[in-house]
C-alpha cells in the first residue's frame, strides 16, 4: 500500500488510457452524459493522458458503470475501468463523496445495502419460499478490514467531517 | 504453390569467368585506414604484420582509401602479381562496400564470391574510440576471421535466366489497367486477368471523382476501350488465377475463366434479352439499390460490350424451362453449353492490382446501416447521385424517395477501429468533402453537416475543395459519431455526437445519413506466397525504397492491393509497378542470386524439415523421394540450413565449415572475454552499423559473425561457441513477427532458442550467456546497450566448459569440396550447368 502502490496504479491507467485518441464515441455513447454533462469520459481519459493526474473534480462517481464505452470505444479503451480506477484512487485520497461514504458505513453496519423488508418477508411465506439469510455485519466488516475498505472509509468520513467544520 | 521445373532453368550458357584452379591458397589481405576514421585508433601497421602471419596469406597492402580508384586499382594489380585467390578488405562494413569490391576483382578476373569484407570502422574504430589497444586486438582477430573464412571459399558462377518477355496482371480497375497500358504501349505482351464481367473496378461506378469532381466514367471509359482494343493486351474477363508456378522470368500461369454463356463477337449489346427476362436479381452495381436481370450488363460503358448470364439466377437455358432469350436473340449469341475454361499462359513478370474491398457497415452496428432504410454508405450514395443510377441523378431518401433536406455524413466507418480496421484509409475524408459538394452543387439548400474526428485533406488541390466547402455553407463539426437512432414514424435519424470542440453533446435530426466507408483488404486470397499485413494489403519490399517490388522478385504490387487508396494515387503506383516491371522484361534476361542453397544429397536423410522452412516454396521432392532446391526461387536466407538435422544442405558464402572456422578463429584467445555476436545481414547488422556510425561507444569483447538471414544460426553454432569456452553468444535477427526480410527466417531462428537453453542447463552454463534480441536498423542505440550489458555478463569467468562431442563436420566438407570440382569441370568442358543438375552431375563425378 502507500504512495509506491498508488504511482504504480497510475502508471498502469496512463498505460491503459494511452491508444485514446478522443474522438468522442464514449462521451456521445454515454447514458449519464446525456443528462448531466458533468461526467465527460473522454475528458477524464484526457487528464490522465495530456496532464499525467487523475482528475480532482469527482466527475467519475457519477458513472452508472453501463459499459456501453467499453463497448464502443474504437481503441479498445476499458473506460469504465479507468474511471473505476480514478474512483479507487480518489477514494484513497479521501475525495469520495459523502454520499458514497454513507452507503459504504451503512453496508458496514446492517451488513446489507438495502434492509430486507417486512412486506417481502410476507410475500414470500405466502410463495412458500424459505427465509432470507439474514446479513451478518461482522462477516462484511471482516472483510472490509481485510481489504483495507475499512480504512479508506474511515479516511473519507474524516474529510467529510474536517469539510463541514 | 506448386514448383514444377520451367524449361528455363538450365540458365543458358554461363558467363565466362576464371576460377582459380591452383590447389595453393593465396590470399591478399588489404586493410584500409580510412584516412583517420580507422587509422587514428587502429594501428594499422600492426594489423598489417600481423596479417602477414596468417595461415594462407600470401600478400598484404595497406591503403588510406582503399575504395578510392588508385586503392582497387591496387587490389586488382596484386591479384595479378602474386596470383591472389582469395580477397579480404578490411576496412567499413560490407553493406556499404561489398558490391564495390566485387566488382573490383571481377575486373581483375577473380570470381566476385571469392572476394569478403571484414569492418573495422564500424565494428571497431568508430565505436572503440577511447580504447586504441584493445581496438587493434579485435581488428586483428576480425581480420583472422575473416582468412579463416576466405580460406574455404568457393567460386559461385553468376547466372542468370531468360525472360518471357509477357506480363500477367491481375484485377483490372484502373491501376491494373494503366499497368497493363503502361507495359502494352512499352510493347510488351500483357494478360489482364478480371474477375467480374467487365473491367473498370471501383471508379466506374462513381458518380464524380475528387478534387475536381470530373465525371468517373467520362475519364474512365476511354482508357478501358484502349484497354479492350490494345493489340498488345489480351483481356480475360471473368476470372481468376488458378495457379502460379515457377520464377522470375519463367511464370507458368493458369487461370480459369467462367462460362458467360454469351457470345462476346456476336452480341451487340441491344438488350433484347432484358426485355424477355423474367428473372429479377439485385443489381451489383447499384450497390443492391435497384433491381436487373438474370441476363445482364454491368453498365452501359461496360467492356467487354457484351451481356453474360448469372448462371444461379436463370432459370435454365433451354427452352422446356425458359430460354426466353435464346429465343429473342437475332444475333444468336446465346450459348446453353458454355463451360469453365482453363488458360495457360508464360509470363515474365506479375503485376498484382487485385484492389480493396469497401468496407462492410454491418460491422459497426451502432449506425444502425441495414435496420434504417435511410442510413446509407458512400458508394450507395454515388449510385444516387450518378445519372446512370437508380434514381437517374434524382437524391432521395430510400425509405420514401422524397428529397432530404438534412444531410448527415459520418467520418471513419470501417477504419481507425480495432474492430474493423485500425488504420485510416487514407481516401474518406476527401471523398466525404466531395459528396458534400455534390449534394450542395444539386440541391443548395439542403443542409449538409459533416462529422469528422481528424479532417486529413492531405492530397494536392484537397484543401481548395476543403475551402469550397466551407463557402458552400456544409458545417463541419469535430466528434465521432457514437450512435444513430431512428424516428419510426418519420423514419428521420437522430445522430448523437460529443462535439469535442466544444465539450457537448449534439443530437441533431437528419433526413438521411451517409456513411464514410474505408477499405478492407483483399489482398493474400491468391497463388503466390506474398506476404500481407494484419489488415490483409500486400508488404512491398522496402516502405519507402521499393514501395511496388514485394520480396518475390518479378512480382510487383500497385493500387488499392497494397493499401488504401485514391484514384490518382493508384494510377501513379500502376506506372511505377509498369516502370519496374519492363526493366526486367527489357532486358530479356535476369540474374539470380549465385548464393542459392544447395542440397548435398549424400547426407539428406530426406526428412523434409526444409521444405517447411522455406518461405519461397523454393525447396521439392521430386518422384523418387529426392530433396531439391531450385535456384531461380531461393533468396539464400538459409533458414533451412539453419535447422537441418543433417547439416546437409550447402549454404555458399555462408557455409557451417565457414561460420564454425570463424568462431574458432574469434575463440583462439582468452575466449571467456569474448561474446560471439550473430547478426543479419539486413537488420540486426544494419543496426550495429548505425551503432558506428553514430559513434556509439562500447566495450571491445564482441566478435561479431554476419549471415544473411538470422534463421541461418544453427543450434550447433551457440553450442560450438560455448564449447571452445565463449564468455557469451548473441543471436540477433529482425523484429518479430513480421519484420524479417526474408519473411519468416526469425521466427524459426526464436523457436531454437528453447533448445539451446535446454542444452546451457543441461552443461551448467548460466542463462545469461546467451541472449536472442531484435535490432532493427534504425536501433544502434539497443546494440549498444546489448553489447554494454553482455560485456557485464562475461567479466565473471565461465563456471563449465562442456567438452565437444565428435561430429562429422569434415564429412559434408569433403561433400563441398567434391562440389566445387565439379563445378570448375563443367566449366572447362563449357557445359550448361543448372541448379538442378547439379545433384547428379555431383554423383557422376564421385563414380569416376
Amino acid at each position: 500500500m502507500g504512495e509506491d502502490f498508488q504511482r504504480n496504479q497510475l502508471k498502469e491507467l496512463k498505460e491503459t488510457a494511452l491508444p485514446c485518441f478522443q474522438c468522442g464515441v464514449c462521451s456521445s455513447s454515454c447514458p449519464v452524459f446525456r443528462v448531466s454533462p458533468e461526467l465527460n469520459p473522454r475528458l477524464s481519459v484526457d487528464s490522465i493522458i495530456s496532464r499525467g493526474k487523475v482528475p480532482s473534480e469527482g466527475n467519475e462517481w457519477l458513472c452508472a458503470y453501463c459499459l456501453m464505452c467499453d463497448q464502443r470505444c474504437p481503441m479498445g479503451v476499458s473506460l469504465a475501468e479507468i474511471l473505476m480506477v480514478i474512483k479507487n484512487i480518489s477514494a484513497r485520497e479521501g475525495k469520495a463523496p459523502p454520499d458514497v461514504i454513507e452507503s459504504a458505513e451503512s453496508l458496514m453496519a446492517d451488513g446489507c445495502q438495502s434492509p430486507i423488508s417486512s412486506r417481502s418477508e410476507k410475500q414470500r411465506e405466502d410463495m412458500g419460499l424459505p427465509k432470507l439469510p439474514r446479513a451478518n455485519p461482522a462477516d462484511v466488516q471482516m472483510l472490509f478490514r481485510a481489504t483495507g475498505a475499512a480504512e479508506v472509509v474511515e479516511l473519507n468520513r474524516k474529510a467529510v467531517e474536517e469539510a463541514s467544520e | 504453390m506448386t514448383t514444377s521445373h520451367p524449361k528455363g532453368s538450365s540458365a543458358g550458357p554461363p558467363e565466362a569467368e576464371v576460377v582459380s584452379s591452383e590447389p595453393e591458397l593465396r590470399i591478399g589481405v588489404f586493410p584500409c585506414k580510412c584516412g583517420k576514421n580507422i587509422g587514428a585508433v587502429v594501428d594499422i601497421d600492426a594489423v598489417a604484420e600481423y596479417a602477414k602471419t596468417l595461415p594462407g596469406v600470401v600478400h598484404v597492402q595497406v591503403n588510406t582509401y582503399t575504395c578510392a580508384d588508385p586503392g582497387q586499382r591496387e587490389i586488382q594489380e596484386a591479384i595479378t602479381q602474386h596470383g591472389l585467390n582469395r580477397i579480404v578488405v578490411a576496412s567499413c562494413s560490407p553493406t556499404m562496400h561489398e558490391d564495390t569490391f566485387r566488382k573490383t576483382v571481377k575486373a581483375a578476373g577473380l570470381n566476385p564470391y571469392l572476394c569478403i569484407m571484414t569492418n573495422i570502422r564500424e565494428h571497431v574504430s568508430w565505436v572503440h574510440q577511447h580504447d586504441p589497444k584493445s581496438a587493434t586486438q579485435k581488428a586483428m582477430d576480425l581480420i583472422a576471421m575473416s582468412v579463416a573464412k576466405a580460406a574455404t571459399l568457393v567460386a559461385q558462377p553468376e547466372l542468370d535466366v531468360p525472360v518471357t518477355q509477357a506480363a500477367l496482371i491481375v484485377g483490372a480497375g484502373v491501376a491494373g489497367m494503366q499497368a497493363a497500358l503502361d507495359l502494352a504501349d512499352a510493347g510488351f505482351k500483357v494478360h489482364l486477368v478480371e474477375r467480374q464481367p467487365t473491367i473498370g473496378g471501383i471508379m466506374a461506378i462513381l458518380d464524380k471523382v475528387f478534387p475536381q469532381n470530373d465525371c468517373s466514367i467520362c475519364i474512365l471509359g476511354p482508357k478501358m476501350v484502349d484497354v479492350a482494343k490494345h493489340p498488345n493486351i489480351s483481356l480475360i474477363t471473368m476470372a481468376e488465377v488458378e495457379s502460379i508456378s515457377g520464377y522470375v522470368g519463367n511464370f507458368e500461369v493458369r487461370v480459369k475463366q467462367r462460362p458467360r454463356y454469351v457470345d462476346m463477337d456476336k452480341c451487340t449489346s441491344c438488350g433484347d434479352c432484358v426485355e424477355v427476362c423474367p428473372v429479377d436479381v439485385p443489381s451489383r452495381t447499384d450497390q443492391n439499390l435497384t433491381w436487373q436481370k438474370a441476363i445482364q450488363i454491368p453498365f452501359p460503358q461496360a467492356v467487354p460490350s457484351s451481356y453474360f448470364i448469372d448462371p444461379e439466377a436463370c432459370l435454365g437455358m433451354d427452352l422446356i424451362r425458359c430460354g426466353k432469350c435464346i429465343d429473342r436473340c437475332e444475333q444468336e449469341a446465346i450459348i446453353p453449353s458454355d463451360k469453365a475454361k482453363y488458360i495457360d499462359f508464360d509470363v515474365g513478370v506479375i503485376i498484382l492490382a487485385t484492389g480493396f474491398k469497401p468496407a462492410d457497415p454491418s460491422k459497426t452496428p451502432r449506425l444502425g446501416w441495414g435496420r434504417f432504410p435511410n442510413v446509407i454508405t458512400t458508394l450507395e450514395f454515388e449510385r444516387l447521385i450518378n445519372a446512370a443510377g437508380p434514381t437517374e441523378g434524382k437524391l432521395v431518401r430510400p425509405s420514401d424517395l422524397i428529397k432530404p433536406t438534412s444531410v448527415a455524413i459520418a467520418q471513419c466507418v470501417g477504419s481507425r477501429d480495432i474492430g474493423t480496421r485500425s488504420a485510416c484509409s487514407n481516401y474518406c475524408c476527401a471523398e466525404s468533402v466531395k459528396c458534400a459538394l455534390l449534394i450542395k452543387e444539386h440541391y443548395p439548400d439542403t443542409e449538409v453537416t459533416i462529422y469528422y474526428q481528424d479532417l486529413r485533406m492531405h492530397g494536392k488541390y484537397f484543401e481548395d475543395q476543403y475551402l469550397k466547402a466551407r463557402e458552400e455553407g456544409v458545417k463541419f463539426i469535430r466528434g465521432r459519431v457514437g450512435e444513430i437512432q431512428q424516428y419510426p414514424d418519420t423514419k428521420n435519424l437522430r445522430v448523437s455526437v460529443e462535439d469535442t470542440t466544444h465539450n457537448k453533446l449534439s443530437m441533431e435530426t437528419f433526413d438521411m445519413v451517409i456513411l464514410s466507408m474505408g477499405a478492407e483488404g483483399a489482398a493474400g486470397d491468391f497463388p503466390l506466397p506474398i506476404s500481407c499485413t494484419s489488415d490483409s494489403f500486400y508488404i512491398e519490399s522496402h516502405p519507402k525504397l521499393k514501395p511496388v517490388d514485394t520480396s518475390s522478385a518479378g512480382v510487383f504490387i500497385c493500387g488499392g492491393a497494397e493499401s488504401p487508396k485514391d484514384i490518382r494515387d493508384s494510377v501513379i503506383q500502376a506506372s511505377a509497378a509498369a516502370g519496374r516491371a519492363a526493366i526486367i522484361l527489357q532486358k530479356g534476361r535476369y540474374p539470380i542470386e549465385a548464393l542459392s542453397a544447395k542440397i548435398m544429397q549424400d547426407l539428406c536423410s530426406r526428412c523434409g524439415t526444409c521444405v517447411s522452412r522455406c518461405p519461397y516454396g523454393a525447396i521439392s521432392q521430386d518422384g523418387t523421394g529426392k530433396f531439391t532446391i531450385m535456384g531461380a526461387l531461393c533468396q539464400a536466407c538459409g533458414t533451412c540450413a539453419g535447422d537441418c538435422p543433417q547439416d546437409a544442405i550447402y549454404m555458399p558464402n555462408f557455409t557451417s565449415q565457414q561460420i564454425e572456422a570463424q568462431i574458432e578463429t574469434a575463440l583462439a584467445e582468452n575466449p571467456s572475454d569474448k561474446i560471439v555476436a550473430f547478426a543479419c545481414a539486413f537488420c540486426s547488422y544494419r543496426g550495429s552499423d548505425l551503432a558506428g556510425v553514430s559513434r556509439m561507444q562500447y566495450p571491445t569483447n564482441a566478435r561479431v559473425i554476419r549471415a544473411m538471414c538470422s534463421g541461418r544460426y544453427s543450434v550447433k553454432f551457440a553450442q560450438k561457441a560455448f564449447e571452445l569456452g565463449a564468455g557469451a553468444v548473441l543471436y540477433s535477427g529482425c523484429h518479430l513477427p513480421a519484420d524479417c526480410h526474408f519473411q519468416t527466417g526469425n521466427v524459426w531462428m526464436a523457436k531454437r532458442e528453447p533448445r539451446i537453453r535446454g542444452w546451457m542447463k543441461r552443461n551448467n552454463i548460466e542463462d545469461e550467456r546467451f541472449r536472442v534480441e531484435w535490432v532493427s536498423a534504425g536501433e544502434g542505440k539497443k546494440w549498444q546497450t546489448i553489447m554494454t550489458e553482455m560485456a557485464n555478463a562475461v567479466k565473471t569467468p565461465r563456471k563449465n566448459i562442456p567438452t565437444p562431442k565428435t561430429q562429422t563436420v569434415a564429412k559434408s566438407e569433403k561433400s563441398a569440396k567434391s562440389k566445387t570440382k565439379t563445378t570448375s569441370k563443367d566449366k572447362q568442358a563449357g557445359k550448361p550447368r543448372s541448379p538442378s543438375k547439379g545433384a547428379s552431375q555431383k554423383k557422376t563425378t564421385r563414380k569416376k
